[in-house]
């Protein structure tokens, strides 16, 4: 192995390729952090100094930490109701036949086709006339419309997998069809399920052209930074970015110890 | 009286059950009765709709028309999870998600339930099928065989009237199936229960069944115990697919006493039957293989079969000849010994009339 790989130069230049590609893909977030704790006005060199006063600013000023409130708490709840409406669509679609299926499924598929800029456009239209425009309820309604259909893909890719006999069996034992669902289907959808919860929040959490159309006075935390970005270049965006960074990591830590571990021992004993 | 009924109504009865997909009759007008405890075994090529037929009896699938009986009680309109019937799986259907044990009470707690009561009921069935060592493994651990053994504890605990098997051990190999079928049978026989077997497996149909009923493009071509399903096929797909058999088609030329003479294309065939068909009647004359011996020199006489050898399969006890007739007709025989002949020689085969039997062919 080694004689090998002293032998043959590509290995190391395709080391060396994979260590620019994951610098060129990691520098701007630790360039993000590094300026975060450091004194500079503008990110550059030559570094002027710990400090801690652009977290200072941020937590005194409060718009940047609210927005991120209401994100926390838009994001969670539109994730978990467009998972709830996309697990009952999955199954419906992976169960039954029925007249007009395939337009149906392009018509759940439609919001993230058409450009979120019309779709903003749309929503903001249709929101000022029944009275909900500029509210955080409006960004919820308008994220779950956009996110059910990535997390109906991802439950119905898995609901894909489950031999129909898996019902069936719960049935022929005498099961009715609403323990079948949650007694059978839903375990075996489980990992899928917390995909597509994933992907849903992660979508909403992003997501900023709909948000600012219709968020009015509770920004979610993409236009709050829009507003603070568009005033002037704030260091407080890099703490605020860090403090996003820093949930992101403890979430994906979270996932890697708690999660992956279930959802592998799941996939592994369908084989 | 109450106990002669129940012994006279039997387990199960099918009135010309039919299912109709679009305009494809996968199953049609079956009438079937079985006995209480009785084995039978449903076989047939796919696609003759022997598995559609099981899932009607289970419930999955509606007849298009038919009356089905369970015990006397019309089940007709019953749903799936309503019935009495317990279908195991080809592919075990086993849940992914529980363990062993919660797989064979998962029946038992889908009502309101004594847990103890299940846990010792689940406990004896676990012993019945030799699970019990196993209780707490996940599906994902277990063998084919081990599976095979959960899917059948898991529908037997729930103590149905009848036991649907859907090609049950098809995914196992050689050696287990052989002792897999005599466990089934053991269980069938310990508790007494009626067992609905299909599957496209003659061997297993044969050795475990009672009687065995053959399907074909959805009808029943012949119910009858395994010998005699074997020794007498009653029709010419039953005497295709059953054993191995030769098959001649001709006419009845002559009747005599206790015998027909048939007309072949290859020459003249004599029979022995107390049923003699019409003269000029169509007929099959059946001859299984191990009854087709080369025949003896020197000696004149009927059913000689004059051919060319084109074929030797040596399968350890036995040789399987491959033999053409002049007209060109295949037939097959098979003999313990090597016969001193070699390919595209002549050799002549026969068989004695007390050995054929007749199937009426086609009007």
């Amino acid at each position: 192995m080694t004689a090998i790989s002293k032998a043959n130069p590509w290995i190391f230049l395709g080391r060396l390729w994979l260590g620019i590609a994951y610098a060129f893909m990691f520098l701007p977030l630790v360039v993000l952090v590094l300026f975060s704790f450091q004194k500079n006005r503008f990110p550059g060199f030559p570094l002027q100094g710990f400090t801690l006063q652009w977290y200072d600013k941020l937590f005194s000023d409060g718009t940047l930490l609210n927005a991120l409130g209401n994100t926390m708490i838009v994001s969670p709840a539109a994730a978990t109701i467009a998972t709830v409406i996309a697990f009952f669509a999955a199954y419906a679609f992976n169960r039954f036949a029925f007249r007009g299926k395939t337009v149906f499924l392009a018509l759940v598929t439609l919001p993230i086709l058409i450009p979120p800029l019309i779709l903003g456009v749309g929503f903001l239209g249709l929101l000022a006339r029944i009275h909900l425009s500029g509210t955080l309820f409006a960004v919820f309604l308008t994220h779950v419309v956009l996110i059910t259909a990535p997390a109906l893909a991802i439950i119905q890719l898995r609901l894909a997998q489950m031999p129909a006999s898996l019902e069936e069996a719960a049935w022929d034992l005498g099961a009715t069809e609403w323990q079948a669902v949650t007694k059978v289907v839903l375990p075996f959808a489980l990992p899928g399920i917390f995909g597509a919860w994933l992907l849903a929040f992660t979508f909403s959490f992003d997501e900023f052209i709909i948000a600012w159309f219709v968020s009015g006075f509770q920004p979610t935390l993409p236009v709050a930074i829009y507003s603070v970005l568009v005033a002037a270049i704030d260091p407080s965006l890099n703490a605020i970015g860090t403090i996003v960074f820093g949930i992101s990591c403890l979430v994906l830590i979270g996932l890697e110890l708690v999660l992956l571990p279930l959802l592998v021992g799941r996939s592994k004993n369908q084989s | 009286m109450a106990a002669a009924m129940t012994t006279t109504t039997p387990d199960l009865e099918l009135l010309s059950i039919t299912k109709q997909f679009d305009t494809f009759t996968a199953v049609d007008s079956i009438n079937l009765k079985v006995g209480r405890g009785e084995f039978v075994a449903i076989m047939g090529p796919s696609g003759c709709g022997k598995t559609t037929l099981l899932r009607i009896l289970a419930g999955l699938e509606t007849a298009s028309s038919g009356q089905l009986y369970i015990r006397g009680k019309d089940v007709s309109d019953v749903p799936v999870n309503q019935r009495s019937t317990r279908l195991v799986w080809q592919n075990y259907a086993l849940f992914p998600h529980l363990d062993v044990a919660g797989n064979i009470a998962f029946g038992l707690t889908l009502k309101p339930h004594d847990k103890a009561v299940v846990a010792g009921k689940v406990k004896a069935m676990a012993e019945l099928v030799g699970l019990s060592d196993l209780m707490g493994r996940k599906i994902s651990q277990l063998s084919g065989g081990q599976k095979q053994r959960v899917a059948l504890a898991r529908a037997l605990v729930t103590e149905p009237e009848i036991l649907l098997l859907d090609e049950p051990l098809s995914a196992l190999d050689a050696h287990l199936r052989i002792r897999m079928q005599g466990e089934l049978r053991r269980i069938q026989q310990q508790l007494g229960m009626a067992f609905i077997y299909v599957t496209h497996n003659q061997v297993e149909a044969f050795s475990m069944a009672d009687r065995v009923v053959v399907m074909n493009k959805g009808r029943i071509e012949q119910i009858d115990a395994p010998e005699e399903m074997y020794a007498r096929p009653k029709t010419e797909f039953v005497a295709r697919f059953v054993g191995t058999n030769n098959l001649f088609a001709g006419r009845i030329q002559e009747v005599g006493q206790g015998h027909v003479i048939v007309h072949c294309a290859h020459g003249q065939l004599v029979v022995s039957t107390d049923d003699p068909p019409p003269i000029g009647a169509s007929v099959f004359v059946v001859v299984q293989a191990d009854k087709l011996t080369p025949a003896p020199t020197g000696v004149a006489g009927e059913n000689r079969l004059d051919a060319t050898l084109r074929g030797r399969e040596y399968a350890g006890s036995h040789n399987i000849y491959l033999l053409d007739l002049v007209d060109g007709t295949e037939v097959k025989m098979t003999v313990p010994q090597v016969l001193p002949v070699e390919i595209n020689q002549s050799a002549t085969a026969w068989f004695s009339p007390a050995n054929a039997s007749l199937i009426r062919g086609a009007a």
